[in-house]
């Protein structure tokens, strides 16, 4: 069913508000099973748990909403997606996720070609996701990305964050062993041999863009002092310096082991800070990231398993492998299909069912990822001095049944109406036949 | 030498000149071999080969006798033979004499590699079949001239009009012993007639001892135009069968035309059927290439309905499937290409080496022996071979594995010598036969080192020359340490032997080990179980049962409630546990074997699933785990209609057939909007009819008024020529006789109304619309009409057609009376197809119990299977899972599943099985490693990187690896 929250004009508004008696999730803290939670100027006044002493203290005015038997979360945080950055698929159109060139386009920005219309957005509020990353696809060095709330009117009003990372597509480390007859085309067809030499090639290419990077970054550091020039501007370089600076996060894309492997290395080796994203196989080297203190971004819950020694359930176990060796695990349905963001509580659900802790689960789609953003500071659990962002459900989240009923993002109510529920109102309301 | 022709025995002497004129006397050409002046001159026809060891036949031996030859065949054989005075004496002793070795499948054009069993290409066009837009529209496709009108279907072509050796081949096969072959043509499904040949130097019209051998078929679906048809397997399938009719009717056709030319239409002129007739008539065997086991099985069935004699050429995998083999009950014609190591660049590129890759490496060599287990003929053939001089080596590693050397000569002589209808004049050493000889020095064929001394060919000797590369090196090394030269040839002993005890063990398992029914313990007779105090969820009238029984008994569901004490057989405690119907996916393509669509032409009615059904991928048991016990596995969505579908049970371990749902009704694949009008396609596909949602329903009711025709034209028993058999319209005609169910993938409201009033202007009742994400727009309609809507959960977006789908969907169309499921089109999705059903419950709050029955009865019943399956009643079948929570709970797992009483999964039985695989990988890998050192290969290598070790198998192409889009051959 459709709660009223869906319908009830997005006017909710108030300085001063007051949940009571929610189910609180905190996620940073124990879960409060019954309380309430204080909102002042767009931010989390207080959290106050019904079986305790201390009580919210309120002018009179202060509108009550009860949520007698809800549930209250902190808004999600989709990470690696594609949502803003494409409408449908099949559409070319439609689709501003991947540019093109030779794989060195750290100017490229994700958050300057969001559809703040696209139909995609309330979809995926409707289940509880208040933010997500859109990130620019393509080869080796992609672009940056930022942090959209799902709310604004305009892509500048959404974008809360920029740069959030530069995403690098790590090199493909699997060998191509089928023979030259399986090639349509036979030109294409690469020995063994060729292939780990062109490999090693395109690693070092890779290292020495940065390493070229660095120097840029070392000669701007230095222009103006003792009547040093400066370089000669450049965008290219200029969008690297944050990041060769180690200040902001690669975000790593790599599933296959031998990626993972040598981006960890490579990663360490120059001390750059990085954010594993898609992770496939990251299970098998849990206690390296753990090491190294590399999140991961996982995305492949749902995948099939690539090896015909995997067990059945290795991606559905895998978030568990990866926590219990200390690694910190986001979730995310990963840049493939934005369509379904709405589907990120069951890729953590499943994973769930096979050993994560649920308190984890939340986690990875709250606070992890508004860590990885840089944005835990106000965003990613119910405590005071937070935004107020937050989604009321008639259950656990983490349940398919569960149906999300209103949403508040940064203070204010946004209406969970979308394409689905609109057409769904009209057609259920088609007179029946005589 | 003497030149008198004075006989020993004059009687011999006369048998063997009639015997000669028998042969020879027909031969227009044959008469005074005295060649005129300047020319060499031939040399006599008289030899006595004497003191060597005669094979005469595998088995039988004869040591230091002598062999007589005269004029080309073998006069007289015996320890107590005489030279007679006028031969040419051969010493031989010391050297072994076989009957003279026979290639029964020898390709010639040096770029043909066996019959692919990688990947073919997606999506493309036609021909073959008058469509609009597709390859083939020309007056004169197929091959110029008259012929078929598919290119690939060439039966009439003869290897005896166009062979025309090139020496250096010749010689090639006769080093390695071979004196005759088959030669085979190359190209195509339907490729042609073979010519049996003597390897020898002479003029083609000499050398070819029997022309058209074989009539041989591939189940080649690549090497063709793009997107001519047929380009999946289950189009190579159907385009033989049709041939095979059309041959039929065509001999009819003009046998009728001849008795009474006037009055009736001509018929057409069309060499390939013609060409085609013999192998149709049992007058000609016929030689399967496959490809793979589950082909090799595909084959033998579709020779059984077309009445073929036939043997099979091996793809060197049967180790996957033995019983398939042995089902068989073939003639095998079996390669010896095993895979070599390749020679991987670093340590770490072994991690890519899947288990399968090492267990079709490991298995390879022993897979002739296997062979010969299952009771099964076998001929030898260096086909596949990149070097031909590699044939003896692997040879004996076959041999090392298992195989024995009987086994061995006889797949060298007299098995192809009776395949090949030849064991009268060859095949062994015997007076009146071919003096065709392979003769060896030492040890004898089956030591590698022993060589090949010298063949005779129809009487005339071939010396074989080898390189003694042995002489040549210690010529070399004459000056050299001969202290030194021992140590480095112990050391070389040293590795050799190693290897060969490395290569001699086996160390991979049967792919079918741990697969198929779990024991139940205690066995019981009929087999009894007992799930005692569960939550049963029914899907059927009893509904959902909160504390209750389920009990088994063999195949059957006996009793849902409450079962009475006393009980003492195999007992599952329930407590805290749920139990619901196996579930049944109503949209799968996991299970299907190559290309999931027959994307060349616009109505591939003909084509089907059934034909392909895949019993080896890793799909079965991942789905397993999911809770799924049957799917409907569909064709793709690539045009306007699709081919025939295949309901089966996912009883793990089965063979294809074994898999088969054979009570489910036949069905159909139909599919309307973007897919068929190719609007995804790229900017080349635009010709092809219909190219609009108008020419849609225009298509069909073509097709559909050509049915009723045909059908009609059956009926006609008015004397005359029966009508020629159409299998694509056949197909549309059971669909008008309501004997097929129509699965029609669908979005837009407006092509589904169009579609259903198409359909019932020719009274048919659509079984299901697939996917019809706008279904919530027109269920009443739908409804109306009484067909199923079996829907995605929530997929949405991915492209312009399904902008309007929304995740109520389900629950709107079960609302307005529409019988609705969930279904997967997806690898991944089949494997949770319990939690897609909690969407329903979430989006339009349709009840839980009625929920589940999207995945459970519901589907049954859309597929007609209802009867059966779907639910827990007592008396249907016992397919049913165990979970741990509440099926539409996020948080349940799937702990076991049963299929006809039978234990498929068990999760807590999983982890044993992970673990087992990964031990037995890595003892290959450190095989594999060991002999990669051993044979001084780099980082890794035995040898050359031929591509043949990563030859992925068929049969596991697609495990891992999502299969719903269009352009990988599926369907979303």
């Amino acid at each position: 069913m459709i709660g009223t929250g869906l319908f009830c004009a997005a006017t909710v508004r108030s300085e001063t508000f007051l949940l009571t008696e929610a189910t609180i999730h905190t996620v940073s803290g124990a879960t409060i099973s019954r309380g309430d939670v204080l909102i002042q100027d767009r931010k989390i006044k207080g959290v106050f748990d019904a079986s305790q002493p201390t009580r919210a203290i309120y002018p009179n005015d202060t509108t009550k909403i009860d949520l007698k038997g809800q549930h209250l979360y902190p808004g999600i945080i989709a990470l690696n997606t594609s949502l803003g950055l494409i409408e449908i698929g099949a559409v070319r159109a439609t689709r501003d996720t991947t540019e093109v060139g030779e794989g060195y386009t750290p100017d490229v920005q994700s958050w300057t070609a969001i559809n703040p219309d696209s139909e995609l957005i309330p979809v995926a509020r409707g289940n509880g996701v208040t933010h997500a990353q859109p990130v620019p696809q393509g080869n080796v060095v992609a672009g940056q990305s930022g942090l959209v709330a799902l709310d604004g009117w305009t892509s500048e009003q959404m974008t809360i964050k920029k740069p959030v990372a530069l995403h690098l597509y790590w090199p493909q480390m699997e060998l191509d062993t089928r023979s030259k007859e399986e090639f349509q085309d036979k030109s294409k067809w690469k020995s063994l041999e060729d292939q780990a030499k062109e490999r090693q090639k395109k690693l070092k290419a890779f290292d020495d863009y940065f390493q070229e990077a660095r120097a840029y970054e070392k000669a701007r550091s230095a222009a103006g002092k003792n009547g040093v020039a400066d370089p000669e501007l450049n965008p290219s370089w200029e969008a690297m310096r944050p990041f060769v600076r180690g200040e902001l996060p690669l975000m790593i894309h790599a599933d296959e082991i031998r990626q993972i492997k040598t981006a960890v290395f490579w990663a360490e080796t120059n001390r750059y800070k990085m954010i594993l994203a898609g992770g496939r196989d990251a299970w098998k080297v849990a206690d390296l990231l753990a090491t190294n203190k590399i999140p991961v971004v996982y995305d492949y819950v749902f995948g099939l398993p690539p090896r015909d020694t995997d067990a059945y359930d290795i991606q559905f176990k895998a978030p568990e492998i990866l926590r219990k060796a200390g690694v910190t695990v986001a979730f995310s349905v990963g840049p493939g299909d934005a369509s379904l963001l709405k589907n990120i509580p069951y890729d953590a659900a499943q994973s769930v069912a096979f050993g994560l802790p649920e308190s984890e689960a939340l986690k990875g789609m709250t606070l992890y990822p508004a860590q990885l953003a840089g944005v835990a500071d106000h965003l990613g659990s119910i405590e005071a001095g937070k935004e107020a962002t937050f989604f009321v459900a008639d259950g656990d989240i983490l349940d398919i049944r569960t149906n999300v009923k209103r949403m508040w993002i940064a203070g204010k109510e946004i209406s969970l109406e979308n394409r689905h529920t609109r057409l769904y109102e009209k057609y259920r309301n088609r007179p029946f036949p005589k | 030498m003497t030149t008198t022709d004075s006989p020993s025995n004059p009687g011999k002497r006369l048998l063997f000149f009639f015997l000669v004129s028998l042969l020879f006397s027909t031969s227009a050409l044959a008469g005074v071999d005295l060649l005129p002046p300047g020319f060499r001159p031939l040399p006599l026809g008289v030899h006595a080969l004497v003191g060597g060891k005669v094979v005469v036949r595998p088995g039988e031996v004869l040591e230091s006798a002598t062999v007589v030859i005269r004029d080309g065949l073998i006069q007289a054989v015996g320890k107590d033979v005489v030279a007679p005075p006028d031969a040419r004496i051969w010493e031989m002793k010391g050297l072994t004499i076989y009957a003279g070795f026979m290639d029964p499948y020898l390709m010639l054009a040096a770029t043909n590699a066996p019959v692919s069993t990688s990947k073919t290409e997606p999506i493309g066009l036609t021909s073959g079949i008058k469509f609009f837009g597709v390859p083939g529209q020309e007056n004169d496709p197929g091959s110029r001239g008259p012929s078929s009108q598919i290119s690939s279907l060439t039966p009439e072509r003869r290897v005896a009009q166009t062979y025309s050796p090139d020496a250096k081949t010749l010689e090639s096969l006769r080093e390695l012993g071979f004196t005759t072959a088959n030669v085979v043509p190359a190209k195509g499904i339907l490729r042609g007639t073979g010519a049996f040949v003597a390897l020898s130097d002479t003029e083609p019209n000499r050398a070819i001892i029997k022309p058209d051998v074989f009539q041989h078929i591939a189940f080649d679906s690549d090497d063709r135009k793009e997107g001519e048809y047929p380009e999946s397997f289950m189009g190579v399938i159907a385009a033989v069968r049709q041939s095979f009719f059309d041959a039929q009717y065509y001999v009819l056709d003009h046998a009728d035309y001849l008795k009474k030319p006037e009055g009736r239409k001509r018929p057409e002129f069309n060499p390939a059927l013609a060409a085609l007739t013999p192998a149709g008539e049992k007058k000609m065997r016929v030689a399967f290439e496959p490809g793979s086991v589950l082909m090799a099985d595909r084959a033998v069935r579709v020779a059984g309905e077309l009445n073929l004699d036939f043997v099979l050429v091996s793809n060197g995998q049967e180790w996957r499937r033995p019983d398939l083999a042995k089902g068989t009950g073939a003639a095998f014609i079996v390669p010896v290409n095993f895979p070599e190591l390749p020679k991987l660049p670093d340590e770490e590129d072994w991690d890519q080496v899947s288990l399968d890759d090492f267990r079709a490496w490991d298995w390879a060599a022993e897979n002739p022996a296997l062979l010969r287990q299952q009771g099964l003929e076998m001929a030898l053939t260096t086909y596949g071979l990149k070097e031909k001089k590699d044939f003896r080596k692997n040879l004996r590693l076959a041999l090392d594995r298992g195989l024995s050397e009987t086994d061995a000569l006889a797949a060298l002589t007299t098995v192809p010598a009776k395949l090949c209808g030849l064991e009268k004049q060859s095949g062994t050493v015997e007076a009146g036969k071919l003096a065709n000889l392979t003769v060896v020095d030492g040890k004898g064929y089956f030591d590698p080192e022993a060589k090949v001394r010298e063949v005779w060919i129809d009487g005339r000797n071939y010396h074989v020359q080898a390189v003694k590369e042995a002489e040549k090196e210690s010529k070399k090394d004459e000056t050299a340490d001969k202290e030194k030269e021992a140590k480095v040839k112990a050391e070389k002993e040293k590795k050799d032997a190693e290897l060969k005890e490395l290569q001699k063990q086996r160390v991979a398992h049967s792919p079918l080990e741990g697969r198929g029914a779990i024991k139940i313990e205690p066995k019981t007779e009929p087999q009894v179980v007992l799930i005692q105090n569960a939550t049963i969820w029914t899907c059927g009238p009893a509904g959902k049962i909160d504390r209750g029984d389920l009990f088994i008994r063999g195949n059957k569901i006996d009793i849902v409630g409450q079962i009475p004490g006393g009980y003492s057989g195999p007992l599952i405690n329930g407590t805290g546990l749920h139990i619901t119907p196996g579930l049944i996916d109503c949209h799968n393509h996991s299970m299907i074997l190559g290309n999931v669509n027959e994307a060349t032409i616009p109505s591939s009615a003909m084509v089907r699933i059934g034909d392909v059904i895949n019993s080896e991928t890793d799909n079965i048991y991942r789905q397993l785990a999911g809770g799924l016990t049957v799917a409907n596995e569909l064709h793709g969505s690539a045009n306007p209609i699709g081919g025939q579908n295949q309901v089966i049970k996912l009883r793990d371990g089965a063979s294809p057939e074994g898999l088969k749902f054979v009570d489910a009704p036949p069905g159909i694949k139909f599919a309307l909007g973007e897919n068929v009008k190719q609007s995804n396609w790229g900017d080349k596909n635009v010709t092809r009819f219909p190219q609009t949602r108008m020419g849609v329903p225009t298509f069909m009711a073509n097709r559909f008024i050509a049915a009723q025709q045909y059908l009609k034209d059956l009926e006609n028993k008015n004397g005359g020529v029966p009508p020629r058999r159409d299998l694509e319209l056949e197909a549309i005609g059971e669909i008008i006789q309501g004997k097929r169910w129509i699965h029609c993938h669908s979005y837009r409201q407006d092509e589904i109304l169009a579609f259903l009033r198409t359909m019932e202007s020719f009274n048919v009742k659509v079984g299901t619309f697939q996917h019809v994400l706008e279904g919530y727009k027109v269920a009443d309609e739908i409804a109306k009409h009484g067909a199923g809507g079996s829907t995605f959960s929530d997929w949405w977006a991915y492209k312009f057609e399904v902008y309007d789908a929304i995740p109520y969907n389900g629950s709107l169309m079960r609302d307005r009376g529409v019988l609705v499921s969930f279904n997967s089109d997806s690898s991944d999705l089949a494997r949770r197809l319990y939690t897609e059903s909690a969407k329903a419950v979430k989006y339009g709050g349709t009840t839980e119990e009625e929920a589940l029955k999207f995945v459970t009865i519901n589907p049954a019943k859309q597929l007609h299977i209802d009867s059966r399956v779907g639910s827990l009643e007592p008396g249907k079948d016992a397919d049913f899972v165990i979970w741990s929570k509440s099926p539409l709970d996020s948080g349940t797992v799937c702990l076991q599943t049963w299929i006809d009483g039978k234990k498929y999964f068990d999760r807590t039985l999983d982890s044993q099985r992970t673990a087992a695989l990964e031990k037995e990988r890595g003892e290959l890998m450190a095989k594999a490693k060991k002999i990669a050192k051993l044979a001084g290969g780099g980082g890794g290598g035995e040898g050359k990187s031929d591509g043949t070790f990563f030859r992925r198998s068929i049969e596991h192409l697609y495990d891992g690896k999502e299969r719903h889009c269009l352009d990988e051959g599926g369907d979303r």
